[in-house]
This record gives structure tokens, C-alpha cells and sequence, in this order.
């Protein structure tokens, strides 16, 4: 039971002590049951958060195997055949079980807390959520461990994906793996849609929300239109190859720009859903460790929904060198150069933020500071290939390996560290070791930059992607080289981290409600939170609560900080702990599995799927209570 | 559905979280939709053989005489047995709101009998369910599956991913029947029922734009 | 703060390996490097991004360098200061809005004309070459000259080359970094790309690339561009259009060649180093009379083909020969009988065409008639010389993951059907193979 100090002036505005601790850490509990019957979002976002991290590392494992083999000229540490399945799992693997799954993992835990609310909209759908994750994501990547995995790279470009030239079960893993992920995003999305409208504490209008929480709103919007374009592509895929249909088949007059078209259109928003949250993960970090509000507040959420619509009408700059025309390119390129004008504007705002703050460099802001730099570096870059008959050399080179690995990892996955050390004390009530986040960053900074620059220079000189090898005298040994050793070296910052996680869960020191001094709701409450989250839903009276707040956030505040009492004590009513939201997901797995064991798996699958959700539809979400 | 009874729940908007999901899955589903149309829209006339839907087509390997595929008049009916079935559900929709008012003469309690219209939307959804599976059988008897051309693939695909939704909606409805059989829908059910009726009329609003582009349009 | 002060003992450290990189970097030479126009489309790329590039870099000194002034400028040195709540500055948004606007109108002008300049159709008397990208090699037909060859062509300086491009099989994109941007051989399309390489260059030989992944072995699909003069290239036009015939012994490979040529599978030769192989190849013996065809004239034997020893260190193939095949290399061919092998017990015409053979007209892989005289075989992937060939007709599917051409050694390991080949062709068939074929000139 802890003590409080009953805060009446702004904690930033004060000198900066950490709050106080408690005595004990609380956990969530070690039962195993527990875990898999959860609906509580802040251990579904747990569950999220171990998984990704665990895919994270397997994605960079194939990293490093593709560096290895990469480091020389004609080298055959893999062959060719295992070095495809190699850089198709990869890029898989990192977007669809590492990327995704880490900013769910922020989505499900800090969205409720900052919009005041005790769960989200429907949290046996969450949990489904997750477990289709899961799932899914092992029956798309157990394969490579018999050699059958996807091999068709990630973005499975027909007809190289038709049964005739890829007969293997390896693509029918991708496409029907691919599905199932898609199920799992989907239904969060409309989860979070509905949370973020309907479930925000009394006072917190839309344009208070706290900008992770907006960007998360777009990123929502952007999976519910988006996913359903590249589950028809993936439909069509299934059909062609399962039952001979005729939408990608070349002698039929099947277009393989269909697929091309049908799979970018959900694949240009999803490079968006891939950095929109680290975005919004940034933009809590900077203002909180700047110690003044985030810079042009109604621009980051303007800029941001202006990137959820143009990101929609882009998507043909991933097809510059297919030959549209003239008419497409040019209408293409200049969307392309548009939407660099809000994701410019973001970068600013945030050197804003810290202009006359006062900056402290901790992990998490290191690492927030990072993306700015790294994410500018991969804003530049893409701009170049905006041009058409200027991407007619950049395209399919390294050049664009080293934009995206830019964006996606000196974006999203720096401020998706800089979310973790940010967040883990709130999580888990304990604070990350501040030396090895640091360590851990500057190693990665460094070891970012040595791995991806050069590819800018062996991509403009000559060096194609998605090669198993290359010959000597090209002039890319050099580039190859060192890319390796930033390779190797990113692995070992990631242990470092893997270790400061692990560590710091077992004995980190304890962090109270507000370890960082922030101003936002989730601040205002135990760490971790209880399972009612609030004690009282707060009234909130502005974007930071504990920063510009009235009286009425001071209550709210003091009131919810308080840990120790139960749910029944407060009269709270909790949703029930069920399994049904995981049998479902493990029903409908393996109904999709079918398609490769065999038909009567789909009807099994199916049946027992119906079963199930019918039980979970007809059984109460919580006790009775009125 | 859920048997939790109305949430009392606080919400932002006043809505029930359930209304804004399923408007927010409909949205979903209108992408899903658009991306089947415009696929049979762009791959409409590019067929390397046939049948056609709107012309006939001689096989030149066997100098078969297929006639135009598509029967307009059939669909014609099963599209006006569609949209009856969305006035039953609004019919239906309104029995259950006004559940327990006072019914004066025949025609009010014919109107607010649930069962009847719930009974009546399933019926109408089934009829037209029906004349699809007339439809797709006679077609593969012509010559027409869904491997056989692009015209095939595109058009029993969007078709039976319509009527797959279809096939959803009609037992969602004969589950909300027999829960009115069992226990009676009242207005505390109103919101399920409305949410059923939502997607319902969803459905025949992505068919009668099926209709028009496929069917119609040549 | 510990955070920056790491950061500024640590930033000379950072530029000096940067320096270091760039100035071990610029030592090399760049055979594929886009910087350096050789056509009239190359120019125009050229262009377009040195303007990306001056803007990227004005973009990017600015914003780095106000991100790391606030970051220093603007540390934390006490706990008790309270910065200016500040929440925004409208004029500064709006200018740092509309500034990149600006930027990105300088380039969209020049981008969008580029464009219709460079899509426009290709001008009246372009040479048009039909390009057919195959899982993993390229066809090559001049439909001018009616001939077809692969793997490498022949373009002439000064005038413009239209390539009509078109896939067998999968998507695959051709790509010549020194001579132009890429475009995409798209099945059940036809796209177009044409330069016109300047005429004031050497004649020299330009590496291509398939760049859109195609597959197994889409790593070692490459294909040989030689620029040339004009009336090179109606020399070596008139080769091409003359059925296969056997020429007379070839020319002593350059030690450089041979020194690529005889490579151990484990080690890749240094450019340049002579090595003292006295089993680098050794010319064949008499000359052979055609057992088919026109005999060949001296004029047509006297046609051009750029000469080994013209053909720069970089494009030469130095792939290492897999060690698990094992092939005598002190076998010496007879052509004439590998001539009869081709059409016979080597069932090579079942998928190669020889023009003037009437019984090779197999079209499923590369056209063969003047293999002899070509750089490279395999698409790409291997120097065109006995020890290469012999292993390659030996064990294909091996030699290159996933090929269509069969495992034709006897007792050979398929690694397709997993199998041993119980009959095929003997080494000493396979040398009689190899000497017709390098007498394919």
C-alpha cells in the first residue's frame, strides 16, 4: 500500500524527483491459464510486447544470415534456394510479426490509459486478436525450419507466385499465413476504432487526445480500408493455386499488374501503419523529456490525417518501372512528393518541441531523438525515388533497401524503443537500466548507420536487390563489407537490450506513477495499473493533465494514483477471464490450415470455429450489473 | 448475440460500441467489395475464350454455340426478392422497438409481429439465395465455372463472396428468430436487431450495385 | 549530460571514419555505377538527380543541423529552470510548410517533362530489339536483321536503340546501370525503353542485370551490353545472320581469362594475375569442314566480335565452379562428333536451335548459333570457355539453382528430382559437346 505526495504544482514544473515508490512491485500474475484466458488489454499488450520482441529477433537472425552471406563476393554460406526463403522471412517476418505487433502492443496497453478508460470496446476480441497473431505467425514461420518457407519475397509479385512457377508449399504458407495475420489486424482495428470514439474519459475531446493515441486513431482507419484490398489480392492467389482459377494465370489474359496494383493499394498504407505509431510514440517521448508541450499540437494530428488519406493515393510509386504511362507516373510521382509535406512538417514540430526545453537525454528520449535524425535520412532518400525516370535507376537497387531500412528501422523501430523504455516502467512498475539504454542506443545509432549508408552507394552504383550473391569487381565489396559489420554489431545491441529487458523485469528499480514526470492520463495512475486502470474515470480539462490541468485533473489525478484497492472494493465491474476468444483463433487456424493438410480440416476447422463463437457470442462479457 | 442486457455503460458519443463497430466493419467491407467490382471491371472483355456474359461465343476447337451467359430477368427477380427482404428487415426492425405497444387492429398486429418479419427477411434472403444457386448451377451446365475464364473467376468470385455474406446474414437472422421464438425481442433487443439490420441492408446495397456494374452495364 | 558529451568526443570519430570510407571507396572503380552517364536518357536521369541530390543535401544539413543545435543548445543543466511553455508559432509552421513545397515544385517541373520526353515513342529509324526475359536468361531477336541470339548484345554507338521488352515466364526487369534507367519485362505486356548511347565512347562491354526478383537463381541472370561502332556492328550483324559454322581454331585466350578460367571453386582470382596453368586452354588442332551449310567465307569469318582480350575485368564472371562436379579437363573434343551428339544421344536440339541446322530448332532455351563467340554462357553466370562449358552441359542444375536444362552427366546428382542419373553422357561426349559449340563462332 503505498503513501502519496499529493502533487499540486505540474511535476515538470518542479524540480524533477521521481515520484515516490512503492514498497512492492505488483505483477500481473504468473498462471499460465491466466494468461491465456486474459481480456485485460494491458496484459494482452504484454503478451504482444514479449511476442514481437521474440519474432524481432528471429527477423534479425535472418538478417544476420543475409549480411553472412552478403559480407564478400561469391560467397555460398546458404544457397540460393535458402537464401530466398531467407530474404522473404525477413522482410515477413519484421513487417507482419515484429513491426505491427510492437506498436499493437503500445496500441492495446497505453490507449485505454490515456483516454481514461478502464478496457477497450471489446476485449474478448482483443484477446482473439491476439491469439490469431500468434498463431498465425508461427504457421507462417515454423516452415523455414524444414526448409519449405515462403520464398517469393514479401511482396509475392505474380506470376512467380502461380502454382506453375512456384508449385512448393512454399507460397501456399504465405498466402494462407498472410490471411490469417490479416484477421488479427482487421479486428483490432475495429476495436480501436470504436475505443478511441466511444470510450474517452468524460472532457477528453478528440483534440485532447494525446498524439500517440490520434496516431494510432488514423493508423486504425488505415488497416480497416487497407487490409481488405490485399485479403481480395491473397484471395485470388489462394484461388489460383488451390483451385485453378484464372485471375493471375498469363495465358488466360490474367494482368500480373493486378496483383501488383491490388497488393501496393493495402501496401503503401501499411508502410504508414508501420511508422505512424512510432510517430506517436516519439511525440509523447520529446514533450515529456523537454519538459513543454509537444510543438504545434493541432498540425501533428492535422499532418497526421492527411498522411492516413494521400498514403492511399500513392501506391504506384512501388510500380514506376512497370510501364503505366507517361499520364500515371507523372499523377503518381507528384502524390508521392506531396505527402512528403506532412511527414516533413512532423520532423520539425518535434525539433520545435525541444527548442527552448529543457532536454534530457535519457534512453528513451535518445532513442526518440534518433528517429528524428535517422527518419529525415529516409525522407530524403524517398523523396529521390518520387521522381519517375530518376527512380528508373533507384528502383529495385540498394538504394531502396537503404531508404526503407531507414524509415522503417531509424523510424519505426527507434521509436519503438524509445516507446519501450518510455513505457516499461508503467508496464511493469519497474524502470530499465539507463547505462545499458544508453549503450544500447549509441551502439545502434552507430551500428544503424553502418549497415544501411553504404547501401545508398552500392545501390546508385549498379547493385541490384533480392541477389543471393555478386561478383568481384563490381565495386559493392567494400559496401557489402561493411553493411556485415553493422550487422553484427546491430545483433549485439539488441542483446544488450534483451538483456536490460529481461534484467530490469526482475529487478529494475521500482517505478511509481510517474517516473518520468509526464503529463498525460496514463501518468496518473499506479505502475503497473491496476486492473480497473482509474479508480474514478478522471475529468479532463486539457491535452496535458498533469501539466496544464485544472482542479478537476488534480482530483482526478490524486484520487487514481492511489494504489491498493480492489475492483469489488471500488465497485468496479471486471470482464470475465475466458478461453473461448483463443479456441476461436485456434479453430480458425486451423480451418485455414486445411487448405494445405486437406479439405476435411476446413470443414473441421469450421465446425468447431462456429462452435466456439457461438459460445463466446451467447455468454455475458462481465457479471450482471446495473 | 450477448445476452448482457442495454449497457449502461458511459460512451462518448451516446452510441452503443457495438453501432460504431459495425459501422466501422461495413466501411471495412465496402473496400472489400470495391476491390472485387473493379477487378471484374478491369478484367471485363478480356476473356481469351468464352462464354460471355452479354454475347455469344462459338468455341473454335469444337464449334459449341454458347449464348450469352447472364439471365438478365432471372436476376431481376432475385434482385427485387433482395430488396424485399431489406423492407421486411425494416419492418422487422420495428416490430422489436415498438414491442409491447398496444396493437388496435389486424394490420398493426401483423405489422409488429418480430416473428413474423424476422421469419419473412430470412425467407425473402433464402429465395435469394435460391435463385443464385439456380443461377450458378446453370451456369456450369452451360459451359460457365469459375476456372474457366477470367469472366468466370472474377464473376463467381465477387458473386460468391456476396453470397457467402448473404449466407452469414440469413442465419444471423434465423438466430435472432429463435431467440424471439424462445424468449420474445423487446426494445432492450432493439440495438442487436438494428445492428443485424445495418448489415443487412449493407448487403443489398453492394448487390444492387453488383447488379447494375455486371449485370446491366454491358 | 552523459548522453551528448559521448556524442561530441565520439562525432570527429564518426567523421573521420566516414572520410576514411569514402576515401577508400573512391579508390575503386565503379563498372556499374549510375553517376556516370553513356546515352541521351542517362543524361536525362543524370540530371534529375543532381537536382535531388542539391535539395536532399540542403535538406539534409539544414534539418540535421537544427536538430543537433536544439538537442545541445537546449540540454538540461538543472532540474529547477522551467522552459517557456510554448505550443506552437503559426508563422513558423506555415513557412516550414510551404519552403518544401517550393523545394518539391523544382522538382516536379523537371520531372513530369522528363517523363513525356523520355515515354515519347522511340524515334522513326531506332533499332528495335526484342528483349525476352526467361527464368534466368535473356533472348535477344533483331527482328531488322532476323537473328536471335542470348545473353548479349550488340548495340551501335550514336544510334538510338528502341528494346521491346516481354517476359516467357515471370516478371524480370532489364537493367544497364551505365546506359539507363530499368524497365520491366512484364508477360502479357509489352513495355519499351530506348537510349541512344553516345557516340564518342569506347567500344566496351556494359554489365546488365535482371532487377525484379524472378526466382531460384534471379542473382545470376545478367546479360552483356557491347557498345560498338557502326560498321562493327554491321560486321558482326552479318555473323549473326549466318547459320552456325565451324570457324577456324580459336584465338589463345589472355592470361587474364585464363586465369578466371581455371579458378578452383574455393578461391577468386585477383583481376589480372597470371597464373602458370599450363592447362589453360589449349587451341584445338585442324580445322573442321561444316557438315552443313555454306562453308563459311573469309569475309564472314573475318566479321567482327569484340576480342577476349577487349573485354574489361568486370565482365568477366568469376562465379566459382561448384566442386561436386568433377570433369577430366585434359579431354580434347572433336566437333564433328559433337555436332552429331547435339542432334543425337545429347538431345540438345530438343530445347537449342543452331540457324542452318535443319534438325536444332528447339526454342525453349538460348539460340546457340554463335555461342562460341559470346563472353559468357549460363545466362550470365560463367566465362564461356571449356572448363566452364563442360561442367555446365555436365551438370546444370547444379552449375545454376533450379534451371530447366537437365542433369545430362552420367552418374550425376540431380538436385531437382533428387536422383541419380543412371545413363547420360560420358566426359569425353561432353568434351566433343564443347569443342563444336566454342566452334559455333
Amino acid at each position: 500500500m503505498a503513501t502519496t505526495v499529493i502533487e499540486t504544482t505540474p511535476p515538470h514544473l518542479k524540480p524533477f524527483v521521481p515520484s515516490p515508490v512503492p514498497a512492492t512491485v505488483q505483477t500481473y500474475g504468473s498462471s499460465i491459464w491466466g494468461w491465456i484466458t486474459t481480456t485485460d488489454h494491458k496484459k494482452i499488450g504484454t503478451l504482444y510486447l514479449f511476442t514481437a520482441l521474440f519474432f524481432f529477433l528471429i527477423g534479425g537472425i535472418e538478417a544476420e544470415i543475409i549480411r553472412a552471406q552478403l559480407g564478400g563476393p561469391n560467397r555460398h554460406l546458404v544457397s540460393a534456394e535458402t537464401y530466398n526463403q531467407i530474404f522473404t522471412m525477413h522482410g515477413t517476418t519484421m513487417i507482419f510479426l515484429a513491426i505491427m505487433p510492437l506498436s499493437a502492443a503500445f496500441f492495446n496497453f497505453v490507449i485505454p490509459l490515456q483516454i481514461g478508460a478502464r478496457d477497450v470496446a471489446f476485449p474478448r476480441l482483443n484477446a482473439f486478436s491476439y491469439w490469431i497473431y500468434l498463431l498465425g505467425g508461427l504457421f507462417i514461420s515454423i516452415p523455414i525450419l524444414f526448409g519449405h518457407a515462403p520464398n517469393a519475397g514479401w511482396f509475392g509479385y505474380a506470376p512467380l507466385t502461380t502454382k506453375a512457377y512456384s508449385p512448393g508449399v512454399n507460397v501456399d504458407f504465405w498466402v494462407v499465413g498472410l490471411q490469417i495475420l490479416g484477421i488479427s489486424s482487421l479486428a483490432a482495428g475495429f476495436n480501436f476504432i470504436t475505443t478511441i470514439i466511444n470510450l474517452r474519459s468524460p472532457g477528453m475531446s478528440l483534440m485532447r487526445m494525446p498524439v500517440f493515441t490520434w496516431m494510432a486513431f488514423i493508423v486504425q482507419f488505415m488497416i480497416v480500408l487497407a487490409f481488405p484490398v490485399i485479403t481480395v489480392a491473397l484471395f485470388f492467389l489462394l484461388m489460383d493455386r488451390f483451385f485453378g482459377t484464372q485471375f493471375y494465370e498469363v495465358a488466360s489474359g490474367g494482368d500480373p499488374l493486378l496483383w501488383q496494383h491490388l497488393f501496393w493499394i493495402f501496401g503503401h498504407p501499411e508502410v504508414y501503419i508501420l511508422v505512424l505509431p512510432a510517430f506517436g510514440l516519439v511525440s509523447e517521448v520529446v514533450p515529456t523529456f523537454s519538459k513543454k508541450p509537444l510543438f504545434g499540437y493541432p498540425v501533428m494530428v492535422y499532418s497526421g490525417i492527411l498522411i492516413g488519406f494521400l498514403g492511399f493515393g500513392v501506391w504506384a510509386h512501388h510500380m514506376f518501372a512497370v510501364g503505366m504511362g507517361p499520364i500515371a507516373d507523372s499523377v503518381f510521382g507528384v502524390t508521392t512528393m506531396l505527402i512528403a509535406i506532412p511527414t516533413g512538417v512532423k520532423i520539425f514540430n518535434w525539433i520545435g518541441t525541444i527548442a527552448q526545453g529543457q532536454f534530457k537525454a535519457t534512453s528513451a528520449s535518445l532513442f526518440a531523438v534518433g528517429l528524428v535524425c535517422l527518419f529525415t535520412i529516409g525522407g530524403i532518400s524517398g523523396v529521390m525515388h518520387s521522381s519517375p525516370p530518376a527512380d528508373l535507376q533507384q528502383t529495385d537497387s540498394y538504394f531502396i533497401v537503404a531508404h526503407f531500412h531507414y524509415v522503417l528501422f531509424g523510424g519505426s523501430i527507434m521509436g519503438i524503443f524509445a516507446g519501450i523504455y518510455f513505457y516499461f516502467p508503467k508496464m511493469f512498475g519497474r524502470i530499465m537500466d539507463e547505462k545499458l539504454g544508453k549503450a544500447h542506443f549509441w551502439l545502434t545509432f552507430v551500428a544503424m548507420n553502418l549497415t544501411f549508408f553504404p547501401m545508398h552507394f552500392s545501390g546508385m552504383l549498379g547493385m541490384p536487390r533480392r541477389i543471393y550473391t555478386y561478383d568481384a569487381g563490381q565495386g559493392w565489396d567494400a559496401f557489402n563489407q561493411t553493411s556485415t559489420w553493422g550487422a553484427y554489431l546491430l545483433f549485439v545491441a539488441s542483446l544488450i537490450f534483451m538483456y536490460n529487458f529481461f534484467k530490469s523485469l526482475k529487478s529494475g528499480r521500482p517505478a511509481g506513477p510517474n517516473p518520468w514526470g509526464a503529463g498525460t492520463l496514463e501518468w496518473t495512475i499506479p505502475s503497473p495499473p491496476p486492473p480497473y486502470n482509474f479508480a474514478a474515470l478522471p475529468n479532463v480539462t486539457s491535452r496535458y493533465p498533469l501539466w496544464e490541468g485544472k482542479q478537476a485533473d488534480i482530483d482526478s489525478a490524486r484520487i487514481n494514483q492511489q494504489g491498493g484497492k480492489s475492483a469489488e472494493e471500488l465497485g468496479i465491474v471486471l470482464p470475465y477471464n475466458t478461453v473461448k476468444p483463443a479456441l476461436s483463433a485456434l479453430f480458425l487456424v486451423l480451418m485455414f490450415s486445411g487448405l494445405i493438410v486437406g479439405h476435411w480440416l476446413i470443414f473441421a476447422g469450421a465446425a468447431a470455429m462456429v462452435l466456439a463463437l457461438y459460445a463466446w457470442l451467447t455468454s455475458p462479457l462481465e457479471p450482471e450489473h446495473h | 448475440m450477448s445476452t448482457a442486457t442495454v449497457s449502461h455503460h458511459y460512451s462518448s458519443t451516446g452510441l452503443d460500441n457495438r453501432k460504431i463497430a459495425i459501422w466501422a466493419f461495413i466501411g471495412s467491407e465496402c473496400m472489400l467489395f470495391v476491390s472485387l467490382i473493379s477487378t471484374y471491371l478491369i478484367y471485363k472483355d478480356r476473356s481469351v475464350v468464352g462464354p460471355y456474359p452479354h454475347t455469344p461465343w462459338t468455341d473454335p476447337s469444337t464449334g459449341h454455340v454458347y449464348h450469352a451467359i447472364l439471365n438478365i430477368p432471372v436476376t431481376s427477380a432475385s434482385t427485387f426478392i433482395l430488396l424485399m427482404s431489406s423492407l421486411a428487415m425494416v419492418l422487422a426492425l420495428s416490430a422489436v422497438e415498438n414491442k409491447g405497444k398496444p396493437q388496435r387492429n389486424l394490420g398493426e398486429r401483423i405489422l409488429g409481429n418480430s416473428k413474423l418479419w424476422l421469419f419473412m427477411t430470412a425467407l425473402l434472403g433464402l429465395g435469394f439465395l435460391g435463385c443464385q444457386a439456380y443461377e450458378f448451377t446453370s451456369f456450369v451446365n452451360e459451359g460457365l465455372t469459375i476456372k474457366t475464364n477470367l469472366f468466370g473467376s472474377t464473376f463467381f468470385t465477387l458473386t460468391g463472396f456476396h453470397g457467402a455474406h448473404v449466407t452469414a446474414g440469413v442465419i444471423w437472422i434465423l438466430s435472432m428468430l429463435f431467440i424471439d421464438i424462445k424468449r420474445g425481442l423487446g426494445p432492450s433487443d432493439a440495438l442487436n436487431v438494428d445492428i443485424m439490420a445495418l448489415y443487412w441492408h449493407f448487403v443489398d446495397v453492394v448487390w444492387v450495385a453488383i447488379f447494375t456494374l455486371v449485370y446491366l452495364i454491358r | 549530460m552523459i548522453g551528448y558529451n559521448r556524442l561530441r568526443r565520439f562525432a570527429p570519430l564518426g567523421v573521420a571514419a566516414v572520410l576514411a570510407l569514402a576515401l577508400a571507396a573512391c579508390a575503386q572503380s565503379y563498372p556499374n555505377s549510375t553517376f556516370t552517364p553513356h546515352s541521351d536518357l542517362g543524361r536525362s536521369i543524370d540530371f534529375l538527380w543532381n537536382r535531388l541530390m542539391f535539395f536532399g543535401t540542403i535538406v539534409f544539413v539544414l534539418v540535421e543541423g537544427a536538430l543537433i543545435y536544439v538537442v545541445i543548445r537546449y540540454r538540461r543543466k538543472s532540474e529547477d529552470v522551467t522552459p517557456p511553455q510554448t505550443h506552437g508559432n503559426v508563422v513558423l509552421e506555415i513557412t516550414w510548410t510551404l519552403i518544401p513545397a517550393a523545394i518539391l515544385a523544382f522538382i516536379a517541373v523537371p520531372t513530369v517533362r522528363t517523363i513525356f520526353e523520355t515515354q515519347a515513342p522511340a524515334p522513326a529509324n531506332s533499332l528495335v530489339i526484342n528483349v525476352y526475359g526467361h527464368q534466368w536468361w535473356w533472348e535477344f531477336e533483331y527482328p531488322e536483321y532476323k537473328f536471335t541470339t542470348a545473353n548479349e548484345i550488340y548495340i551501335p554507338k550514336g544510334r538510338t536503340v528502341d528494346l521491346v521488352l516481354h517476359s516467357k515466364d515471370v516478371i524480370h526487369s532489364f537493367w544497364v546501370p551505365q546506359l539507363a534507367g530499368k524497365r520491366d519485362a512484364i508477360p502479357n505486356h509489352t513495355n519499351h525503353i530506348w537510349f541512344t548511347p553516345d557516340s564518342n565512347m569506347a567500344t566496351t562491354v556494359w554489365n546488365g542485370f535482371c532487377t525484379e526478383y524472378c526466382g531460384d537463381s534471379h542473382g545470376e541472370m545478367h546479360f552483356r551490353v557491347i557498345t560498338v561502332t557502326p560498321e562493327q556492328f554491321a560486321s558482326w550483324v552479318t555473323r549473326q545472320q549466318a547459320p552456325g559454322f565451324f570457324g577456324p581454331p580459336a584465338t589463345p585466350p589472355t592470361a587474364a581469362i585464363a586465369s578466371a578460367g581455371a579458378a578452383t571453386p574455393a578461391t577468386t582470382p585477383a583481376a589480372g594475375t597470371k597464373t602458370d596453368s599450363a592447362a589453360a586452354a589449349a587451341p584445338p588442332a585442324a580445322p573442321v569442314t561444316p557438315a552443313y551449310g555454306p562453308t563459311a567465307s573469309p569475309a564472314l569469318l573475318a566479321s567482327y566480335v569484340l576480342p577476349h582480350s577487349e573485354v574489361p575485368e568486370y565482365a568477366i564472371p568469376h562465379t566459382p565452379l561448384p566442386a561436386e562436379i568433377k570433369f577430366d579437363d585434359n579431354l580434347t573434343g572433336d566437333p564433328a562428333a559433337g555436332e552429331k551428339l547435339f542432334v543425337g544421344a545429347g538431345t540438345c536440339n530438343a530445347c537449342h536451335s543452331v540457324t542452318g541446322n535443319p534438325l536444332a530448332v528447339g526454342t525453349i532455351g538460348p539460340n546457340l548459333t554463335h555461342v562460341g563467340s559470346r563472353i559468357t554462357i549460363a545466362g550470365g553466370m560463367y566465362l564461356n570457355d571449356k572448363t566452364h562449358l563442360s561442367r555446365w552441359i555436365k551438370n546444370a542444375r547444379i552449375m545454376k539453382s533450379g534451371v530447366l536444362m537437365p542433369t545430362l552427366g552420367k552418374g550425376q546428382y540431380d538436385p531437382q528430382t533428387k536422383a541419380t542419373m543412371p545413363a547420360g553422357l560420358s566426359d569425353q561426349q561432353i568434351a566433343d559437346l564443347v569443342a563444336y559449340l566454342q566452334a559455333l563462332k
